[in-house]
């Protein structure tokens, strides 16, 4: 528990952060043209019917008025209420956080039941033809846009071979877990390039340092050195690029939830953005960065885990 | 949050094709009548989500489609979207001065709670219908009183007689909901409504899913076939077909045009195009200078060509429109000399005109939209040939919405769909600038044409109505009060499992005539 004071003060550091995005968010949507209201009660909207939902929602007031109350309640916990749904923004996104969550596990996961293994084996046959694939082939994954792999691995493993479903997320964790799986990989799939050659880089130069030479010369095993000294050491950096990643990934959740007809916060995100919903962009982007907050946070603890000379303060 | 039932569960996931259930490719009935016509759970994968459940106020069609599973009204549209008959109606009759309407109920109909049907909910609906702001009331502005004398009769009483009503009493803002919403507010109600229909409220994950099951008490004894029905979100038009393909879901709601050849070529998958009452127009803005000049919106409308626009935008899949009223709703006139795609014709117009020389003026698109997009571009280089600059200003379909509504705008696109078995609906809208909106916010202004279209309002006869409207079509054209476009029809894709699902012009579509196949 020695990180805990170290963890509150990251939380509470992230307060300030969190205001300056809600600033940005709360006055870049309503600076874009287009009224909820009008888009909500369509085409024989009277100006009656527009200014009642207007005075509901407090669209009626001054926009720095509107802000400061979407502040007070945020400092209540509540996030407001959905103009398209007239529900709570919260109960949504606790419709809609799970999918989001499953898939960004999945994604971490796959990238590193991928990555890892390969770099061990590019980093231990270092400039052989092993390396030279490995470190060849995933740079073909980068280079494809991550909506057409996501629509080529349906084709190939649902629709040709019926070992996933084609889309969607069912209704028990079972069924959430065998959707997730393609999905996952699709994101994956982008994520290893770059994992592969951070981590094998990273392990060749421990492989040449001095405790290696010494661990072996004191006769330890081949997969003894490999795991616990130099995957360990090589960790480190790897896992500042993988967070540094999955932050970026939370944004590209849009497009690969989209492909997959996941009920995620990406495709409600693209909704509310149609829709002029603004508070549940509002709230979106919250949890979204909430999200890229405890990544970062998590990456400085796993640091701290694996090397004991990492100081937290 | 709810928990569905196991059994549904396993029906789903075996349905969806899922790895525990994919090989044997069958979808076993969690009913116990069993048989490949009865039972399943049918599954609509579609663009957009429902807004809301109340029948009243709201104009989204994706709503209006699923509470019309729930909601039943005096009458309904017959199949070919030209007349009406009773549903929960037995027989009318109107008084010699027309304006005494007295109906006699169906018996023995209940609610989904198990209340009976009588005449005091009908009143009770209608006087909510009546009195709503900013929703359907339009419809019902003819009705003087609403009178409920015995469990079995309403009586109606109309201001002035009123030919429409009917088909009026037929559209979904005016379905009978149980009286005083079975006790509940008016928001709570409509949070798990209450009808008569073949389908009864289970569940709506907002944004991703609703969910409504059959309702076993309903009237019209042994329907519906199916166990539920679920409309799920899935705004990706790719992922709406391959999930038809895999198996998850049966019927897919309007794909688009553009890839009805390659879902044609699938096993396993049916591509219907039904005839719809959707018609697309150029809107001119007649506050903005020249559009207020009959020529230049002649000119304009003989420029477009409707032929080319009907290959690229709809693939083929519709046909050029002469009338702003479309031919699968009554009164339609076949020989309206609607201006056709002609540029000399356009060329002489531009001459006649107070801009002989051409002008510049700007399009409204919503970007992202295809059709919009298309639209502009091909009426930008006919207008060339007229010394028209037309330049193409696209802002997103929200704001595009907005400023079509405040009339903040030259020339732009937009459509209709009818709801009602009768013209009057549109006509008015469309025609008259008293109505709300400044006649399909173009400020089209024919005092001729407005004093037809309350006429028509009054008139019984069928022949006299025809006429009307048949003048009322002749005159608009003449007037290019809007370039009419084209007729487009409803296109869905469905797995051959699904029997019996027919869409009828106004968009509505019955789910208790539908059986799913193994």
């Amino acid at each position: 528990m020695r990180h805990l004071a170290y963890v509150g003060r990251r939380l509470v550091s992230t307060i300030p952060v969190l205001l300056g995005i809600s600033v940005i968010v709360f006055f870049m949507i309503h600076l874009v043209p287009g009224d909820p209201a009008r888009t909500l009660l369509g085409v024989r909207a009277t100006d009656e019917a527009v200014a009642a939902l207007h005075a509901k929602f407090g669209l009626d007031r001054p926009i720095w008025e509107q802000y400061l109350s979407f502040l007070g309640r945020l400092l209540h916990g509540d996030l407001g209420r959905s103009i398209l749904y007239d529900t709570d923004v919260s109960s949504l996104l606790a419709l809609r956080l799970p999918a989001t969550l499953w898939l960004l596990v999945a994604a971490t996961v796959m990238a590193l039941l991928i990555s890892i293994p390969l770099a061990v084996l590019a980093a231990t046959h270092r400039d052989k033809l092993a390396d030279q694939v490995v470190r060849a082939v995933p740079l073909v994954g980068l280079g494809m846009p991550t909506f057409w792999v996501g629509i080529m691995l349906v084709l190939l493993l649902a629709l040709k071979v019926h070992a996933f479903p084609v889309s969607g997320f069912g209704k028990t964790p079972a069924q959430h877990l065998s959707s997730i799986i393609l999905p996952g990989l699709t994101i994956a799939l982008a994520l290893t390039p770059i994992l592969i050659r951070s981590l094998r880089t990273s392990m060749i130069g421990v492989l040449d340092s001095d405790y290696v030479v010494t661990a072996r010369a004191k006769g330890l095993s081949h997969r003894r050195v490999i795991t616990a000294h130099t995957l360990r050491n090589a960790a480190v950096s790897s896992i500042t690029v993988l967070g540094v990643n999955i932050a970026y990934l939370v944004g590209s959740t849009l497009v690969v939830e989209r492909v997959f007809a996941l009920p995620g916060m990406g495709t409600m995100m693209l909704d509310a953005i149609f829709n002029r919903d603004f508070p549940v962009v509002q709230g979106v982007t919250l949890v979204f960065a909430l999200m890229v907050v405890a990544v970062n946070l998590l990456t400085d603890l796993a640091h701290a885990a694996l090397d004991p000379r990492i100081e937290l303060a | 949050m709810r928990k569905p039932l196991a059994a549904l569960v396993t029906a789903v996931l075996c349905l969806g094709g899922a790895a525990a259930c994919a090989d044997n490719g069958s979808t076993p009935s969690t009913s116990s009548s069993g048989g490949a016509a009865a039972g399943g759970d049918l599954v609509i994968v579609r663009p957009q989500d429902s807004v809301s459940m109340d029948n009243t106020m709201v104009f989204s069609n994706s709503s209006i489609w699923v509470f019309q599973q729930m909601f039943e009204s005096l009458y309904e549209v017959t199949p070919d979207g030209k007349d009406v008959k009773p549903l929960l109606a037995e027989s009318h009759t109107l008084s010699a001065d027309k304006l005494t309407w007295t109906f006699k109920l169906k018996q023995g109909v209940k609610f989904s709670n198990g209340a009976p049907m009588t005449s005091a909910d009908v009143k009770f609906s209608l006087d909510k219908a009546r009195a709503t702001k900013g929703g359907w009331e339009f419809l019902d502005v003819a009705i003087k009183s609403v009178e409920a004398p015995d469990d079995a009769t309403v009586v109606i009483k109309t201001k002035y007689p009123w030919s429409p009503l009917l088909a009026d009493l037929a559209n979904f803002n005016n379905a009978v909901l149980p009286k005083d919403y079975a006790g509940k507010s008016h928001d709570d109600f409509y949070k798990a409504p209450i009808g008569t229909g073949p389908f009864v409220w289970d569940h709506w994950n907002k944004g991703t899913e609703i969910e409504l099951k059959k309702n076993p008490t309903y009237w019209d004894a042994g329907k519906p076939a199916l166990d539920s029905v679920t409309w799920k979100v899935v705004p990706d038009d790719n992922s709406r077909n391959v999930q038809i393909q895999g198996g998850q879901a049966q019927i897919n709601e309007n794909p688009p045009f553009s890839t009805l050849e390659q879902l044609k070529g699938q096993p396993n998958v049916k591509v219907d195009l039904f005839p719809s009452t959707k018609t697309d127009y150029v809107m001119m803005n007649q506050n903005e200078k020249p559009y207020d000049d009959v020529h230049v919106r002649r000119a304009i409308s003989y420029a477009i060509d409707r032929e080319a626009l009907v290959k690229t935008l709809l693939f083929g899949n519709g046909t050029p429109a002469n009338s702003f009223l479309m031919p699968n709703v009554p009164f339609y006139d076949a020989a309206t000399p609607g201006l056709t795609y002609d540029m000399a014709k356009a060329k002489e117009e531009m001459a006649k005109s107070s801009v002989p020389n051409g002008f510049s003026t700007t399009f409204l698109a919503s970007s992202g939209d295809s059709t919009d997009q298309a639209l502009a571009q091909v009426l930008q280089s006919s207008l060339k040939e007229l010394g028209i600059d037309m330049k193409i200003q696209n802002v997103d379909p929200s704001a595009a919405h907005d400023l079509q509504q405040e009339q903040k705008y030259q020339i732009s696109h937009s459509y209709w769909t009818m709801d009602i078995a009768d013209p009057d609906e549109l006509v008015t809208f469309a025609v008259d600038p008293s109505a709300g909106s400044h006649s399909f916010y173009t400020s089209y202004d024919n005092p001729q044409v407005i004093a037809d279209t309350k006429k028509a309002q009054q008139t019984f006869d069928t022949a006299g109505r025809q006429e009307l409207y048949s003048a009322i079509q002749k005159q608009a054209a003449d007037d290019a009060f809007m370039g009419f476009l084209y007729y487009s029809p409803f296109s869905y894709a469905y797995s051959t499992k699904v029997s019996g699902f027919q869409v009828y012009p106004t968009g509505n579509y019955h789910l208790e005539d539908v059986t799913l196949g193994s």
